[in-house]
């Protein structure tokens, strides 16, 4: 004797199994969708070059700000390094002014440049700093910091 | 050191100016109305340093220059103070580069009282960047002649001596 109840399928039977696969909705069509790409990218570019040019004016100014105070920095640094000079040779002067046969500016009378014009020569940093403790290097070869 | 006691440096005294002691905030501040203001000096300056490339020959011209800015701040100071250090306080506090971008409106007002007061206008945008001439009184700069060692003897002729190479042996 069957105790138990079959299950069937429903009636009128299944629905149909989709089988075929399933293309999602266009929401624009390709004529819109070119015309939307070509609208955008002409706004994006009006917005880049808009930007590019006030960014570019911007530079500008600050650049001119710069070239503008060149001569008053150039004037300050240049004094300053004339009087850095002459505190060198002075120190120079001053140390080995027990030592025979040396002449200040040279090696034992052999001039360090070969410089029958006269024209300006720059020392070499080295010289520069002959007569500084470390400390006083640092702040000169860098920005002075702050020691805390 | 390069320079020997007969070398000409400059002395302390002649080295010593009052020197321009503000900030960078100050200088970025006043840089477009102190360019236009001490124009020419500047010109006269950047020409001598140029032209001679070297800071010795240039001295008086340097002191002129500071002290033409010197004048342009005290101006400054005692009409338009409170407009320059408000533009100041803006330009110190605008981004890591001080950039002028953030603060028209103070710079207006800066502006403004510059005009009123020392009758200047700001420069116009490529003032300081564009191809500038410069009408100078200043004789051009001449370098030392460069004197040569005495020229070598000249080689001897060698036309008489070389035999013809078609007339030597040619038994090889």
């Amino acid at each position: 004797m069957v105790t138990y109840k079959q299950d069937m399928p429903p009636e009128g039977g299944f629905n149909p199994y989709e089988w075929a696969a399933r293309k999602p909705k266009r929401l624009f069509g390709g004529y819109t969708q070119f015309a939307l790409f070509a609208g955008f990218t002409s706004i994006a570019w009006i917005f880049y070059f808009r930007w590019r040019n006030t960014k570019k004016l911007n530079e500008l100014e600050m650049r001119e700000s710069r070239v503008a105070i060149e001569p008053f920095l150039l004037a300050e640094r240049d004094r300053a390094i004339l009087k850095h000079y002459r505190k060198n040779r002075d120190e120079e002067n001053e140390l080995m002014k027990n030592v025979e046969g040396w002449k200040t500016g040279t090696l034992w009378g052999e001039p360090v440049f070969y410089n029958p014009r006269n024209r300006y020569v720059k020392p070499a940093l080295e010289e520069l700093l002959a007569h500084m403790s470390y400390r006083e290097q640092e702040d000169f070869k860098y920005d002075k910091r702050k020691r805390f | 050191m390069p320079y020997t006691n007969e070398d000409y440096l400059p002395s302390y005294e002649e080295l010593t100016v009052p020197e321009l002691e503000i900030s960078s905030a100050a200088f970025r501040t006043a840089a477009h109305h102190l360019g236009k203001y001490c124009d020419n000096t500047c010109k006269e300056f950047i020409l001598c340093r140029t032209e001679e490339n070297d800071p010795r020959k240039c001295l008086n011209e340097g002191k002129e220059v500071t002290r033409c800015a010197y004048e342009f701040l005290g101006k400054i100071k005692k009409s338009c103070y409170a407009e320059f250090t408000q533009y100041m306080d803006c330009i110190d506090h605008s981004g890591l580069s001080m950039e002028f971008k953030n603060c028209r409106k103070t710079q207006a007002v800066f502006d403004a009282c510059v005009k009123e007061n020392l009758g200047q206008d700001r420069p116009e945008l490529g003032y300081f960047t564009k191809v500038r001439l410069h009408k100078t009184e200043r004789p051009k700069a001449v370098p030392d002649p460069h004197i040569l060692p005495e020229r070598l003897p000249e080689p001897p002729k060698f036309e008489n001596k070389t035999t013809d190479p078609m007339k030597g042996p040619r038994w090889f």
